[in-house]
């Protein structure tokens, strides 16, 4: 016994530790995993690494477009240059972890920002007023959504923010006077992309992180349940092992294994209630009150050592109600029984599952009742418990049928569908 | 294990009363699997003690499917919960080795769907821990006799399991399922509310070996169907089937 014990202690104590996950867990306050990255994010990084290129071969073109009326053409090509050469470097490590560092893309902002303001340099003042494009053109958006997809919606409108301050720097200082429209229908825009892909990738983020967090509680659940499974295991067999011995030792020592007996009988009840309730989102749960009550754990609330529940295997689920009825109208019989079938009595309640219907069968081996008193108490309405099962079967469209003997007990079977009944329905919404 | 109580006396035809059941009785060979030492050994005792010959014990899965291969016992005294197998893994594998030994389960806590594997797979018998000595070494002798070893609980398990059957079928349009006959039906619904072979036989105006055959029958249709569904599966996966 005493091996057993520390058997038993030394597995409860190694498995909750057992979480394979816990480990390689990241760390929130780091840099987020690319490896697990929620879907969303990884597919916006995916498609910043085919925008990158696009943008800059666009600016090239946009360049080599109007090359001859620039003020400083070589400063042009010294700036998309060097613009190529840092997209063509991202390019290479694309999907790699450095490259989704708040450095890297540090750089690649201040590097879009020195190309807009570069625009000042290369291009005339009257051409800039005249409403050309800033010289990296549409590259700028790439740090914008990259810093939103690192950092989030804050980040996003900050770093758009400053790609705007770049913006109007470089044609205010050059008109002497406010922004024209375009240029601020151009800011906003870019404000609203770095807000709008940045709390996408947040929202994503905050799902993914609630899913992993259900996944853990789920297992964590799981591994107590087997947990208990064993340790029950171990208790009821104790029990039943201490109610074994005591009768061997008989005297006192039998009274002891009595409580055992009774402490045993009551531990498997309550194992078996809480291992068939379904957890929480389960069918039982989704299906709402209409079809999601397991017959079983209802009625095994009736056992107790003269009255044995014999259930199938699988659930039998039943609308609410009428797991209500008929846990009402076996508690009745079972009363009926403790009353009229003598003290040894014992009572079965077998529970089965025909499909449609649900059938329950209350037999006793008692005294039982002598043929024709069963006709004689209905004609002088002594049917009192009898007539209340009928009714309340009958309430539900089902049926209740009553079989007894002298010497052979009784035996009630009651039959009832397990949905709800056409009537009830309008009654009971 | 949902049902609160898998109690009642276990029916066995014959009794310990028949001639050849006291005279198998001292070679009735015994295999006792279980992970608990104390119940091991209170278990092997109590054989040993009324006469029957504990040729082994085990107190793992794998351990129990080895030992019973190679000692061959007439009977194992299987507990479900067992470290690395399965009871119906236990189960599947020593029927599988088409050897005589016979498998009763003995179990503390058992979840019914386990136990209704165990039996689908082959096991003759289950008997909740909390049984009487008594009532414990009856079934031992009856599952060495190669007699079903039914308790209310285990009547109701296999009877919920051919009306899931009927059930399936209706719903699906399927192939056949294994049937109850009228009769085979309501000996298990009498087997299921606590009465005794005797009794169904007194209340049917039918012998106990009758009513023994009924059940022995129910049994017998569930283990066939669970082969004839190995075998399908087994077709459909293009597996060859050992024997």
């Amino acid at each position: 016994m005493r091996s057993s014990g520390q058997e038993r202690q030394a597995t409860a104590q190694a498995e909750p530790d057992a979480e394979p996950d816990a480990r390689t867990e990241p760390d929130p306050q780091t840099e987020p995993d690319p490896q697990t990255e929620p879907t969303v994010v990884a597919a916006l990084w995916r498609g910043l690494e085919v925008f990158r290129p696009l943008a800059w071969l666009y600016a090239l073109y946009s360049a080599s477009a109007r090359h001859q009326d620039m003020a400083r053409p070589w400063l042009a090509w010294c700036v998309l240059g060097l613009l190529g050469a840092w997209t063509v470097g991202v390019g290479l490590y694309r999907g790699h972890r450095l490259t989704r560092t708040t450095a890297v893309i540090g750089v690649e902002l201040a590097l879009a920002c020195g190309a807009i303001l570069s625009t000042r340099l290369v291009d005339t003042p009257q051409v800039i007023l005249g409403g050309a494009r800033t010289l990296p053109g549409l590259w700028p958006a790439a740090a914008v959504v990259a810093w939103a997809v690192l950092k989030g919606w804050r980040a996003g409108m900050l770093a758009a923010f400053l790609v705007g301050v770049a913006d109007v720097l470089e044609v205010g200082v050059a008109a002497q006077g406010p922004p024209n429209s375009s240029t601020v229908n151009n800011i906003v825009i870019l404000v609203l992309l770095g807000g709008c892909i940045g709390y996408c990738a947040d929202l994503s983020r905050e799902g993914h992180a609630a899913l992993r967090e259900a996944l853990r509680v789920q297992a964590r659940v799981r591994e107590r349940d087997r947990l208990a499974r064993t340790v029950h295991d171990g208790v009821l067999q104790t029990l039943s092992y201490i109610h074994r011995r005591a009768i061997d030792l008989g005297g006192e020592a039998r009274e002891l294994g009595s409580m055992a007996a009774e402490q045993e009988r009551l531990l498997r009840a309550l194992v078996s209630t809480v291992s068939d309730a379904p957890g929480p989102g389960g069918p039982a749960l989704a299906a709402g009150g209409r079809a999601g009550v397991d017959l079983r754990s209802v009625l095994s609330r009736c056992a107790d050592g003269a009255v044995h529940v014999i259930p199938p295997a699988g659930p039998v689920l039943v609308a609410s109600g009428v797991a209500e009825e008929l846990a009402a109208a076996v508690g009745a019989a079972l009363d009926n029984v403790r009353r009229h079938a003598g003290a040894d009595a014992q009572a079965w309640v077998l529970i089965e599952d025909t499909g449609r219907d649900v059938t329950v069968t209350i037999r006793d081996d008692g005294v039982g009742v002598p043929a024709g008193r069963l006709a004689e108490a209905a004609v002088s309405g002594r049917l009192g418990v009898v007539n209340s099962i009928v009714g309340r079967m009958s309430d539900l469209g089902g049926t209740a049928t009553l079989d007894s003997s002298p010497g052979a007990g009784t035996c009630l079977e009651l039959t009832v569908s397990k949905g709800w009944p056409p009537s009830w329905t309008d009654q009971h919404p | 294990m949902s049902g609160p109580e898998i109690a009642g006396g276990p029916e066995v035809a014959g009794g310990p009363e028949t001639q050849d059941g006291v005279l198998n009785e001292t070679m009735t060979r015994v295999l006792v699997a279980d992970d608990h030492p104390m119940w091991r050994e209170a278990v092997a005792r109590d054989l040993s003690d009324a006469g029957f010959d504990v040729v082994g014990t085990a107190s793992d899965g794998p351990g129990a499917v080895r030992r019973t291969l190679a000692l061959r016992p007439d009977v194992l005294v299987l507990d479900l919960n067992l470290p690395g197998m399965s009871g119906a893994q236990v189960c599947a594998a020593v029927v599988q080795a088409q050897i005589s030994t016979k498998v009763l389960i003995l179990s503390a806590s058992a979840e019914l769907q386990d136990v209704l594997e165990a039996v689908k797979v082959g096991a003759t018998g289950y008997l909740i821990k909390s049984a009487g000595r008594e009532e414990f070494l009856d079934a031992v002798r009856a599952t060495a006799r190669g007699s079903a070893v039914f308790t209310p609980g285990l009547a109701g398990l296999v009877l919920g399991e051919f009306r899931r059957l009927a059930a399936e079928s209706g719903v699906k349009g399927r192939r056949e399922v294994p049937e109850l006959t009228a009769r085979e039906t309501e000996v298990l619904k009498l087997v299921a509310t606590g009465m005794s072979y005797r009794q169904i036989g007194e209340h049917l105006f039918i012998s106990h070996r009758t009513v023994q055959n009924h059940v022995q029958n129910t049994l017998n249709k569930l283990h066939l169907h669970n082969r004839v569904e190995l075998v399908r599966f087994a077709i459909a996966k293009g597996l060859d089937i050992p024997g």
